[in-house]
């Protein structure tokens, strides 16, 4: 007598679907986050014909309480340069982007070091404005 | 009645929710503006040294070679100046901005240079602590 396998269908719960894609989501928003800065406030100065920044690896960012921070993270001045140098590794010219975003009303005193400790990392200083007129 | 939400839709909706967060927070300038600025250099240079066109920028005024100038007169006094003056390190225009010039003040400046041919190097004011014995 031939006994017949019994053929099962084995099927991925579609009821888990929406709990795996909200952790994933979770996850890679947390990654992200780390080197983000979009959480700090911030008002960039107006210009015209600007141009696309570009891919940067390197943000340094000085907000509305004229904190220094690079990648989202706060740092001091005198570490900038040596940290951006790090960062940018052995890039070669053209993918040593640094965006440099400043708040509008920034004193010289604050940003100038800043300014300084890019050209001296030799990265390609991009900074950040908006349009004038928006 | 009471009627309850289907549990089966919670996941889509907060998926749904964090994209519309993550869309709104992603929403940031990212034009701007290149700017080169010399590496300053540790060596002191023995040859000798041209002299350079300098801007001095306050709060609210401009001033090129110390005459104050009107935003207007700014590029085409500037294009004067580097008239005649071929190889870059001639071009340099050195800003000195006092400590308090804010950063939109800065940036419409040197862009202006940037854009009369000018190369633009800072110097800054060096801090100096003195003490009261």
């Amino acid at each position: 007598m031939k006994i017949e396998r019994k053929t099962m269908t084995a099927e991925v719960p579609s009821l888990a679907m929406g709990d795996i894609a909200f952790n994933l989501l979770i996850f890679f928003v947390i990654l992200a986050r780390a080197h983000d800065d979009s959480f700090l406030n911030w008002k960039p100065a107006a210009a015209k014909d600007l141009q696309s920044a570009g891919h940067a690896k390197v943000s340094v960012l000085i907000d509305t309480d004229a904190k220094l921070y690079l990648n989202g993270q706060e740092v001091g001045v005198s570490q900038l340069s040596e940290q951006i140098r790090e960062t940018l590794g052995d890039a070669p010219p053209g993918e040593r982007n640094v965006l440099l975003k400043v708040h509008r009303e920034t004193p010289a005193q604050r940003f100038e070091p800043v300014i300084e400790a890019i050209s001296e990392a030799g990265g390609d200083m991009v900074h950040i404005l908006e349009e004038e007129g928006e | 009645m009471l009627v309850e939400p289907p549990s089966t839709a919670t996941g889509d909706i907060a998926f749904n929710l964090i994209v519309f967060f993550l869309v709104c927070a992603s929403v940031q300038p990212d034009a701007g503006r290149r700017q080169t600025i010399p590496r300053s250099e540790t060596k002191s240079e023995k040859t000798p040294q041209t002299e350079h066109v300098e801007v001095q920028l306050t709060r609210g005024s401009v001033a090129i070679n110390g005459d104050v100038v009107h935003r207007r007169q700014f590029v085409p006094r500037l294009k004067a100046l580097l008239a005649g003056k071929v190889r870059p390190e001639d071009k340099v225009v050195v800003v000195k901005s006092k400590p308090e010039v804010p950063y939109h003040h800065w940036i419409t400046y040197t862009t202006l240079i940037e854009e009369a041919g000018g190369i633009i190097t800072v110097l800054r004011e060096e801090e100096q602590e003195v003490r009261v014995p």
